[in-house]
């Protein structure tokens, strides 16, 4: 199991990510917090991406500079896409929030239950 | 020496991400959140990710902080004495059950670097690589796929951010509200 911590940090890293964030979320009462729980998660999954098109002794994918061999460009390419993407979500859910705190005077979860039971 | 650079910047990165999951004001977890940001925009540049890690520094760390810091001045900003929250159990167990299942699929995994695992020596990857600075006249090969191999992949991206904007700009108008 240790071996897996100097062959796959990157790999182990990201999936104790995708459980941190995953926590956050399920766990976290407040709503806000619930957002930032789904931002880990979704860095550990650039992570993961980033990792799997590095190549030792590399360049980065800047060619015609006399360099062999680079890293793979097309994960860089998604994620980032993926990161506006991920942004883009962020603003709205924030958005959301801001609206259920108008509407409910509190950003807790189980206050807003409450709220909508008595109501 | 690269090993211990990635052990320091990746235990950052995953004690940030639990300061952030057990402190109980969010001002304080959206610090640590951006901390968090940065050490992963830190380790890009060690995975030779340059464009990501320039993205990941300003958007990641930079605008979603703003956003957040804007959404806890329209809110409030839960107070108590407490420092940090209290463990929830139930997620708790879940979050560590998957943690689990997922690190028995990581030894199948390639290892890091490899020149042989399939992303490096795919096809796809050689063809971007020799052909984007004679076909597109453009050095950096991610700006190349970005721009134009993938030009209506980043249209869509930009369709989605227009459609965030707008998206926020119905939600939050005032005269709605009743």
């Amino acid at each position: 199991m240790m071996d897996l911590l100097t062959t796959h940090y990157n790999y182990v890293a990201s999936i104790l990510l995708f459980g941190i964030g995953l926590y956050v979320v399920m766990g976290s009462p407040n709503l806000v917090k619930k957002i930032i729980g789904m931002n880990i998660f979704q860095v550990g999954i650039f992570l993961f991406f980033v990792t799997t098109g590095y190549v030792d002794g590399g360049a980065p994918p800047v060619v015609g500079h006399g360099e062999e061999t680079f890293v793979s460009p097309l994960p860089h390419v998604l994620i980032l896409t993926a990161i506006v993407v991920g942004v883009s979500l962020t603003a709205v859910a924030l958005a959301l929030v801001i609206r259920i705190y108008d509407g409910y005077g509190s950003l807790d979860e189980d206050v807003i239950k409450e709220v909508q039971v008595d109501d | 020496m690269q090993l211990l650079l990635y052990g320091v910047l990746l235990t950052f990165v995953v004690f940030a991400a639990l300061a952030v999951a057990f402190l109980r004001d969010i001002l304080s977890a959206i610090i640590a959140f951006a901390g968090f940001s940065f050490g992963v925009a830190i380790v890009y540049i060690l995975l030779r990710a340059p464009d990501v890690a320039l993205t990941e520094a300003a958007v990641g760390a930079g605008v979603t902080t703003v956003l957040f810091l804007l959404a806890i001045v329209r809110t409030v900003r839960p107070g108590g004495d407490r420092l940090f929250e209290r463990v929830a159990w139930g997620p708790a167990i879940i979050a560590t059950g998957l943690v689990g299942v997922l690190l028995t699929t990581v030894r199948s995994l390639p290892t890091i670097g490899d020149p042989n695992s399939p992303v490096a020596s795919s096809e796809i990857t050689r063809y971007y690589l020799e052909n984007a600075y004679p076909q597109t006249d453009v050095e950096n090969v991610v700006t190349a796929i970005l721009a134009a191999y993938r030009g209506f992949d980043t249209l869509g991206e930009a369709a989605v951010v227009l459609a965030a904007g707008l998206a926020v700009l119905v939600v939050l108008r005032k005269e709605v509200y009743v």
